[in-house]
């Protein structure tokens, strides 16, 4: 075994090698934003891409924060992660507790209908869907996106819920029966409990593909005061596209929280990306 | 959980009611049905219903607004031979293919090559693998705008080039007909790369050790037992990687979007399926007035025709290892 494993000193250096080059593609672009996104103007970000910023300016994130709206940004793309991440864990996990634990006539049908949300994609819906919502009125409302990103996600969150679910033993569940205890007991008391890990799983894929959705914003928003990042991203391009220091600070704004989510959980993370992954 | 755990869990539940105005039967019945309802509704309203009025919507005329035209199957019609929507249709499908043969060859080749390194006793491969990782996370707002200004031609990209003699002249990636689309692809790939890695390596590691120690007993060498025992179990992986892949870039069009427009320019040259769709929905240009909801819906449902097979092989892959 270990001889297939096992490198020796000189194997080694050259896997080093290899790895520090990919990552050099990785972290050079953000190594860039962050130096320019320090610099006081667009001048010294042409003349030196990789120079050292002289002064340190920091008020580039100060004046996206405030002048370019930042904050109003942020604050519409946490109400709709948030919002998503809540009303998808409780759908999800109410769905697919029953469906996985209190099968019923029609039961199976419902799953499969949740199939094909899983197997053909929203957007290709766009039109319908867009007619849709504005019949109900939720055209350019934070409600309307909120409940488009919420349906979107649905489908594969009820997924892993369901395999979840069935490896769980039904014998806690049972003598809660035998007591009398209802569905909305169960679920509260005993499911919900041990869906943890999963719904966790769930929520922060939630949370980072709420935060970094644009194709659904971008359809369903049309005043500026209700933009997301994603879209505030883009009229801030409009409007500075060539204050390149600027935009390099926008960029890093937009990443913070998906980085930090992501430090926070990296394990979590990476294992609920390939989930349903490779198996043999 | 532990059997203390049990019973404390059960000591919590409410006693059993000795009198109900329904029986047990009944009111199971109607709080699973009020359980049902809030998720059914949610993906039934605006992700279900919207997917089968795919097929109505694509029988009419209708520029979203105002009444809608009866056309039949006009619009498919439309799309697959009026010149002005075939050419579009065309030059889009065969570019997203193009987008897509770029992508998938690099994370198979790249990803493949970096999995193997990252399965040895490589020093630091837990730090490697977070690093790779590290853009995925990433809005693909925030990712288009950072690479948009790191390729361009007075970027720090061709600020290096220039700066060790590599090339004489910026090169403009993303505003050259010939190379912006491959670009686009190359984003794509920077983006979701880590991705790709750590699938393959979940599949490596997958590798039952006793297959490999066979191999080694036979007198098999390093590479001899990757090419043999490891890489023919990968299959699984990268048929994976591909369904996914493909479902993705033949219905989202974000990077397009978001730095070419619904244009898809220069010269329409990084149009794929996605930004066709869009523009024959919204409308392309500010002045365009030629939306049609009908051909955008008739559209929508080729695509996914186009993609069906690898979708629903990508669900039963889903449902299989639930």
């Amino acid at each position: 075994m270990d001889k297939i494993f096992k490198l020796n000193k000189r194997e080694q250096l050259v896997v080093q090698l290899i790895m520090l080059a990919w990552v050099v593609v990785v972290l050079v672009p953000f190594g860039a934003a962050v130096l320019n996104s320090l610099k006081p103007n667009v001048g010294q970000v042409f003349r030196e891409p990789f120079g050292l910023p002289d002064p340190v300016t920091w008020s580039n994130f100060a004046k996206a924060w405030v002048n370019a709206n930042f904050a109003q940004y942020f604050l519409n793309s946490a109400i709709i992660s948030v919002s998503s991440v809540i009303l998808v864990t409780f759908c999800a996990s109410t769905t697919a507790f029953v469906l996985a634990r209190m099968p019923f006539r029609g039961s199976t049908l419902i799953f499969l209908l949740f199939l094909v949300g899983v197997i053909i994609p929203i957007r290709l819906a766009l039109a319908p869907l867009f007619d849709i919502v504005r019949g109900l009125g939720l055209l350019d409302t934070l409600l309307g996106v909120i409940l488009v990103q919420s349906a979107s996600m649905m489908p594969v969150a009820v997924f892993i819920l369901v395999s979840f679910m069935k490896n769980i033993s039904t014998e806690l569940e049972e003598a809660a029966k035998m007591d009398g205890a209802l569905p909305f007991t169960i679920y509260a008391r005993i499911i919900f409990p041990l869906m943890r890990p999963a719904i966790a799983t769930i929520a922060l894929l939630t949370f980072v593909q709420a935060w970094n959705e644009y194709f659904l914003p971008l359809i369903f928003l049309q005043s500026e005061s209700h933009y997301p990042l994603t879209l505030g991203l883009q009229r801030f391009n409009q409007q500075f596209a060539i204050q390149w220091h600027m935009m390099f600070a926008g960029i890093l704004i937009m990443m913070g929280p998906t980085i930090i989510a992501f430090m926070l959980a990296s394990k979590q993370f990476i294992a609920g990306l390939t989930q349903g992954g490779v198996k043999e | 959980m532990t059997p203390q755990a049990d019973s404390d869990a059960l000591a919590t539940m409410t006693p059993t009611e000795s009198r109900r105005w329904l029986s047990y039967t009944a009111l199971e019945k109607i709080q699973r049905t009020l359980l049902l309802t809030p998720g059914v509704l949610l993906y039934g309203i605006f992700n279900f219903i919207p997917l089968m009025a795919l097929f109505s919507l694509s029988l009419v005329k209708w520029p979203g607004i105002g009444p809608k035209e009866f056309v039949g199957l006009d619009n498919f019609a439309k799309v697959l031979t009026q010149e002005y929507y075939r050419d579009q249709m065309l030059n889009a499908l065969v570019q997203n293919v193009i987008f897509f043969i770029v992508i998938i060859g690099s994370f198979l080749i790249i990803g493949t090559g970096l999995a193997l390194l990252l399965s040895f006793k490589t020093w630091g491969r837990k730090t490697y693998q977070i690093l790779f990782f590290l853009p995925y996370p990433m809005a693909g707002a925030a990712v288009a705008y950072l690479l948009d200004l790191f390729v361009h031609p007075r970027g720090p990209l061709n600020a290096f080039l220039m700066q060790t003699g590599l090339v004489d002249n910026a090169i403009p990636f993303l505003g050259d007909p010939d190379t912006a689309l491959i670009t686009m692809a190359m984003f794509y790939t920077w983006h979701r790369m880590g991705f790709a890695i750590m699938l393959i390596l979940s599949g490596i590691l997958a590798v039952r050790t006793d297959l490999l120690e066979a191999s080694m007993l036979d007198g098999a060498n390093r590479w001899q037992s990757i090419r043999n025992v490891v890489l023919p179990v990968l299959g699984p992986a990268f048929v994976l990687i591909t369904v996914i892949v493909l479902v993705d870039v033949f219905n989202n069009a974000d990077y397009v979007l978001l730095i070419m427009g619904p244009e898809a320019g220069p010269l329409r040259s990084t149009d794929i399926m996605g930004t066709f769709l869009f523009r024959t929905a919204f409308g392309g240009n500010a002045d365009t007035t030629d939306t049609n909801f009908g051909l955008a819906a008739a559209i929508g449902l080729l695509t996914a025709l186009m993609i069906l097979p690898a979708a629903i092989f990508l669900a039963l892959k889903n449902l299989r290892s639930s």
